[in-house]
């Protein structure tokens, strides 16, 4: 798929190599980074988890128990934004920048620029971070960075994926794959909803209710508009190249993508069910939300059948391996998308622990485990070297896929039963408060499995960074493989 | 599909619904109007008032600071979305002496507020009318309303009735000082402080205790906009 230029193989293969070189410092930046945020986030999702069962929880080390730098409430906020934008925001540019060079065959001369506003983009977090730990969160979910770190991370936002949309446009070659359709989508939808979204809640003068109307939008379209479409651009791109076969059909990626820009930006306000505001708003809300289940279907109907078609590398290959659970998991988030969003599922999980189930699941089940296919990829090109372990590697996927599973069957079965006893208004309130408590310890465990995943993880990534990798021709695959692939393996140093 | 056709296809579909379900329903809400009442209807005569200002607003930015939106939501949804109303004193006071105030949320509710605090779960109750119940627990222990608050926000789990209340200690809004004279008259009564110590709430818990007493529902609401009628 990637082969529609006028090159011949070597020349190609030059200029690869020329791309690569050229973002290697930027991606291993966003990438390395973004695995310690995420590390840290996860440890501030534990805490406060711990604490949603266990207030004054017995094992806990005395500072974490007492200090107020991890009071619940300053906790879950830090891990969700560190999750967002320490993780999250950094991962997807070091794919979209690396992606949208490769297809377009362009090596990066701005990498200078991008690191230096990768290193702002950190010191923002840092500070946001602080703030929230210290109690001047701003109390807007998804937004609780104290508000002077917004603008400086749209600024560095724009420096970073600016170079990309220039790439873009000065390509030569006219064709244009589905994957870049994806990320030139999430670039361009990335700051129209962070800005308008902090200009309305922090910036203009709204009605309470509406700034939270805009909140919950934010958090719709952020993961409709950002998070998934990046990590769809990359499963198109990396699902032919490793296995070796075109896309299964290629109008019904086209139908998928246009199908997430139509009905994406309709949802979120119905988490403001029963608010008084226009009544339109959160049946549109709940709508989207149910409609989402199409562009979900189509994208994992699609990378999963052109997976399907290439048995030869499918066990071998730890992207597609990755790929496949992301894609999986993308079909059943439409799935709970919809039982959530009927009118009575919404009635009894609108304030139930079934939104961080949802949360959970979009973020870590689908973007980042096709964002850890696209690393496992993309690193060892980038670095020149192998991974070191491919057991390390099947650590991190066992312990990710059984810890997210776990959190979200917790969360959305226990969060079903949490709005029925919510529900039942003549029940004394300590049914409905205590009734989430097996699923919420639940959670925590799992947190614990995604805890060491994602710290072998880092390791790993790490050691690649300090150039430790291998030196081979042969990739890291998760068995020893007889045959070699006709393709060439997957982490083929010099593959395309 | 070319270049062109898809920043037109893109402006079109993103533009749409953000001007219609994010800018025109902010620019509309913004100019809520005062409601008044209606004397033939209401049997009195002015306009509804819900203003909130100085210390009650500091409050609201600490109930955001600390999180206490993740567990506690703030909206009481009309029958048709949920049964709150229903909920022991939730919704407003059913016995009050001028007649039954429960009614489901509206848009003077949050008055003052950058952001309404809808909250993301209700692990806790709601907290819409949290104000009414906290002085009806205060008069049954005899205590001050804001002294109940207080003693709640510092150890939520030392009542026998929420023994399992999983509502944290927010330890972090009081400090320990020495007493001097008689002693300050907000210090808590808790028995692991030091001799010649008290433990006084902070500004913040002060601010907090303020909005959290203002959440209430026990007012007469204009005919025009009580829908429980
Ligand atoms: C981990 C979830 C959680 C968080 C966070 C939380 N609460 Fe609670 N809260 C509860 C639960 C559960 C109850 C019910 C048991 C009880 O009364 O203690 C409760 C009860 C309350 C009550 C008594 C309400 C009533 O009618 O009895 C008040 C007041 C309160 N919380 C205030 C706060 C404030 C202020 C914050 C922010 C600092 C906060 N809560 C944060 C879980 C939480």
């Amino acid at each position: 798929m990637a082969t529609d230029t006028n090159l011949s193989n070597e020349q190609d293969a030059i200029i690869r190599a020329e791309v690569d070189r050229s973002l290697r410092h930027p991606v291993m930046f966003f990438f390395t980074s973004g695995a310690v945020w995420l590390a840290i986030s996860i440890f501030f999702g534990m805490i406060a988890s711990i604490k949603q069962h266990d207030p004054d929880f017995g094992l806990l080390p005395d500072f974490f128990k007492d200090s107020s730098l991890f009071a619940v409430g300053r906790a879950y906020a830090a891990h969700m934004n560190v999750l967002l934008y320490g993780w999250g925001a950094q991962a997807a540019f070091g794919v979209m920048i690396w992606l949208m060079a490769r297809l377009t065959r362009q090596p990066s001369r701005n990498s200078g620029v991008i690191l230096t506003a990768g290193h702002l983009w950190n010191l923002a977090i840092a500070v946001g971070l602080i703030g929230i730990c210290t109690g001047k969160g701003t109390g807007v979910s998804w937004m609780e960075f104290p508000t002077c770190v917004w603008p400086v991370l749209l600024l560095s936002y724009v420096l970073i994926a600016v170079w990309s949309l220039v790439q873009f446009q000065v390509r030569d070659g006219s064709r244009t794959f589905i994957s870049q359709w994806y990320l030139m989508a999430a670039m361009l939808w990335f700051p129209w909803v962070f800005l308008s979204s902090h200009l309305f809640v922090f910036v203009f003068e709204g009605h309470p209710l509406m700034t939270a109307g805009v909140n919950a939008w934010f958090k719709a379209t952020l993961v409709f508009l950002f998070f998934i479409p990046v990590a769809v651009g990359a499963a198109y791109y990396l699902t032919p190249k490793v296995t070796g076969r075109a896309i299964y059909s290629y109008k019904l990626a086209i139908f998928g993508f246009w199908a997430l820009a139509v009905i994406g930006p309709w949802a979120g306000m119905q988490k403001l069910a029963g608010a008084p505001i226009p009544h339109f708003l959160p049946y549109m809300g709940m709508v989207a939300m149910i409609l989402f289940m199409i562009p979900a279907i189509t994208v994992g109907v699609n990378i999963l059948v052109t997976m399907k078609k290439a048995p030869e590398v499918l066990p071998y290959s730890p992207t597609l391996r990755f790929v496949a659970a992301g894609s999986i998991l993308l079909v059943v988030l439409g799935a709970i998308g919809i039982a959530l969003n009927t009118p009575n599922g919404l009635r009894e999980t609108q304030f139930s622990i079934a939104g961080y189930g949802y949360e959970i699941l979009a973020i870590y089940g689908v973007f980042s485990m096709i964002i850890f296919g696209a690393i496992y990829f993309i690193v060892p090109r980038i670095t020149v070297r192998e991974w070191l372990s491919s057991r390390f590697i099947n650590w991190h996927f066992w312990l990710s896929v059984y810890g997210v599973v776990t959190i979200v069957f917790c969360s959305i079965f226990g969060g079903f039963l949490q709005g029925e006893a919510q529900e039942a208004f003549d029940k004394p309130w300590m049914d409905a408060a205590t009734r989430g408590y097996a699923y919420t310890l639940g959670t925590t465990i799992a947190w614990h499995f995604i805890f060491v995943s994602n710290l072998v993880f880092l390791l790993h990534l790490l050691l690649m960074w300090m150039r430790l990798g291998r030196r081979s021709q042969h990739p890291t695959l998760l068995h020893s493989h007889h045959a070699e692939s006709p393709h060439g393996g997957e982490g083929f140093v010099d593959n395309a | 599909m070319t270049f062109k056709h898809f920043i037109l296809g893109l402006s079109i579909t993103f533009a749409l619904p953000w001007f219609f379900v994010i800018a025109v329903p902010y620019a509309k809400m913004s100019q809520t109007q005062a409601v008044s009442f209606v004397e033939d209807i209401d049997e009195q005569t002015g306009v509804y008032t819900t203003k909130r200002a100085g210390r009650v607003l500091d409050g609201a930015k600490v109930y955001g600071a600390e999180g206490c939106y993740l567990c506690h939501s703030q909206l009481v949804r009309p029958t048709y979305a949920g049964s709150d109303v229903w909920r022991l004193d939730w919704a407003g006071d059913a016995n009050h002496p001028d007649g039954d105030t429960r009614r489901e949320t509206n848009v003077y509710d949050y008055a003052g507020e950058r952001f309404a605090q809808i909250g993301l779960t209700r692990t806790g109750p709601d907290l819409s009318n949290v104000g009414v119940r906290i002085r009806k627990y205060a008069k049954e222990a005899e205590i001050s309303p804001e002294e109940w608050a207080y003693m709640h926000l510092y150890n939520p789990r030392h009542k026998l009735t929420t023994s399992w209340s999983v509502c944290p200690s927010s330890t972090q809004l009081f400090r320990t000082c020495d007493v001097q004279g008689q002693g300050s008259l907000e210090a808590l009564s808790v028995d692991s402080i030091k001799d010649g110590e008290q433990l006084i709430p902070k500004e913040s818990a002060r601010a907090l205790v303020s909005y959290l007493l203002s959440l209430k529902k026990d007012n007469k609401v204009p005919a025009s906009i009580d829908y429980s009628r």
